[in-house]
């Protein structure tokens, strides 16, 4: 029973914190660097940056464009380490499965560097070996950044209506923004469904009763979603809609939004410059 | 005769085909007409305003507005749906189901950008609503993370945005503090309009002020009674039987009394 009531407080704890990190307009709200510009250029900019990092063969270059990250971090009022901890929690899952064996004879062959003695197996480490590992490390390490720097300087929607501008079809994006939405709706409403048997009964009593709770949980869930959607384009139609979303296009680029864009182009350039012609 | 906007006769309408909700209502609004609905929960209230809003049809009898009878097939012409939809609008019971844009700003400016009125009107309406509101500090934020009064709001601000010549409330003031309750009535009943009002309510205080016609609904979901709100404030029978009177208890020292609330005393 201590147990059960673990697993579950720990489930909702979980949601409820993806709920407010995920959600959280904080950081997009202020006004700093990179949350004054256009959307839309920012979207292509950082795109731009990301295709540089990954063209780029050059480790100074690599350094050169994480040092940029964290330059936009500070000057977009994030804090470092909050920006470094929303960063590098992502480099584990990357580099475990990549970066790791490609540091060894085995994968990378090359000069030998060290070597591990490992539940009877001979592993050497290599020199070229380390260096595709560095390089693939800082390779990852600045796109999470660029990405992370995405999506926390700019409000989930204003990401979704720059998606538009780009072609991206209609259907995918609005699927898109109704699918946040309705991911917090349910988040909420397992929270508060949580509180409100926890209420009522204290605490789940048994396992058996915990999963039948459960089950009437997601049944209830997918009525209410049905029942909420229909309503939903009810009051949709009520204002006049009749299939085709219009909305203001409030997007304006000024002449800071340019030369950001300008900046990116050039760093694309120079990656694709060093890597094609100097070599 | 010109003026009459709905029309409806002998409706009757269930939910799934088996759960009725209106059983032979009949009901005529003028243009102008202030009108109240009451009646206990689940009494086909909700049901009625979205007839009247052209969002369900009758399983029987007939609903027929500015002339025309409303049923699926007329609302696929693009025409008439565009200038029902400006003429008409309906505040839902549930803000939660009417917002569903990503900002606050955008929700209000949702149905105006779709019948594509006049971008400056738009603008010079979403002002004095924002300030009437007093809803300034809202507007970047997303809908669903508002409270239920905020949403409720919202909600409003984003039906008066488009001006529609019949205003359908479904409890406009549930939820609200009473000063916010004051300034949407204010709001709603601004002398100078025109406006046709069908509200639906529980809050027997703003009868009075937002109607000039009081509907009740009864148990067996159909029209038990009409008149002037005065009447039928007074008919405390009536009140009793529909679950409308407020009993209040007190307590005098050791014993305990309870007495009706009426509400028409207020205003003696
Ligand atoms: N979506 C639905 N599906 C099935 N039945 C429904 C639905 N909505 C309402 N009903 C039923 O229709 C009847 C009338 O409901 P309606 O919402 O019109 O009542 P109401 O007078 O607005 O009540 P309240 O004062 O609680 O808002 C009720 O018996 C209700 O159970
Ligand atoms: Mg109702």
């Amino acid at each position: 029973m201590k147990r059960n009531n673990f697993i579950e407080r720990s489930l909702v704890g979980t949601l409820v914190f993806l709920k407010e990190s995920v959600f959280s307009d904080d950081y997009a709200a202020r006004r700093a660097f990179l949350q004054g510009l256009d959307p839309r250029c920012k979207l292509a900019a950082i795109l731009m940056l990301l295709l540089a990092v990954m063209f780029s063969r050059n480790i100074y270059f690599l350094a050169g464009m994480y040092a940029l990250c964290l330059l936009l971090a500070v000057s977009s009022s994030i804090r470092l380490g909050f920006f470094l901890k929303r960063t590098w929690v992502f480099i584990p899952l990357f580099s475990l499965f990549i970066a790791v064996p490609a540091i060894f004879e085995v994968f990378t062959p090359g000069q030998a560097v060290a070597r591990l003695q490992l539940f009877g197996l001979s592993l050497t480490i290599t020199r070229q070996g380390l260096a595709s590992a560095g390089f693939f490390f800082i390779r990852v390490l600045t796109s999470v950044s660029l990405c992370v720097l995405l999506v926390l300087t700019t409000r989930h929607y204003a990401l979704l209506k720059a998606l538009r501008f780009f072609k991206i079809p209609q259907v995918f994006v609005m699927t898109a923004g109704m699918c946040y939405r309705y991911i917090y709706l349910f988040i909420e409403i397992i929270e508060n469904t949580y509180l409100a048997i926890k209420s009522r009964v204290g605490t789940v009593p048994s396992t058996k009763k915990g999963q039948m709770v459960v089950a009437w949980n997601i049944g209830g869930l997918w009525q209410r979603s049905y029942t909420l959607h229909n309503q939903v384009y009810s009051a949709m139609v009520s204002r006049g809609y009749t299939g085709e979303p219009r909305d203001m296009n409030e997007f304006s680029a000024a002449g800071i939004d340019f030369l950001w864009l300008g900046t990116a182009f050039l760093i694309l350039g120079l990656s694709l410059w060093q890597t094609y012609y100097l070599n | 005769m010109a003026d009459v906007l709905f029309k409806l006769k002998n409706v009757h309408f269930s939910y799934l085909g088996r759960i009725p909700a209106l059983c032979g209502v009949d009901l005529t609004v003028a243009k102008g007409s202030r009108i109240a609905v009451i009646g206990a929960n689940g009494s086909g209230k909700s049901t009625l305003l979205q007839m009247l809003d052209g969002l369900i049809f009758p399983d029987q009898g007939t609903i027929r507005a500015f002339g025309t009878e409303l049923k699926e097939s007329v609302f696929c012409d693009e025409d008439f749906s565009a200038n029902f939809r400006k003429r008409v609008g309906l505040v839902f019971q549930n803000p939660d189901v009417q917002l569903f844009c990503p900002t606050v700003k955008e929700d209000i400016l949702f149905g105006p950008l779709q019948l594509e009125l006049e971008r400056k009107k738009i603008e010079e309406r979403f002002a004095y609503l924002v300030e009437a509101l007093s809803i300034q500090g809202l507007l970047e934020r997303p809908p669903h993370q508002l409270s239920i009064g905020e949403k409720r709001k919202v909600a409003i601000a984003s039906v008066l945005i488009m001006d529609p010549e019949v205003l359908i409330l479904d409890e406009p003031t549930a939820g609200l503090d009473p000063l916010t309750t004051r300034h949407i009535i204010d709001l709603l009943c601004d002398p100078s309009s025109e406006k046709t009002l069908i509200t639906s309510t529980h809050d027997l205080h703003i009868v009075e002020e937002i109607s000039d016609v009081v509907y009740v609904f009864g148990q067996d979901k159909r029209i038990v009674a009409s008149g002037e709100p005065e009447k039928i404030l007074k008919d405390e029978d009536l009140l009793r039987q529909n679950n409308l009177v407020h009993i209040h208890r007190h307590r005098h020292e050791d014993k305990t009394h309870a007495h009706p609330h009426l509400h028409i005393e207020h205003h003696g």
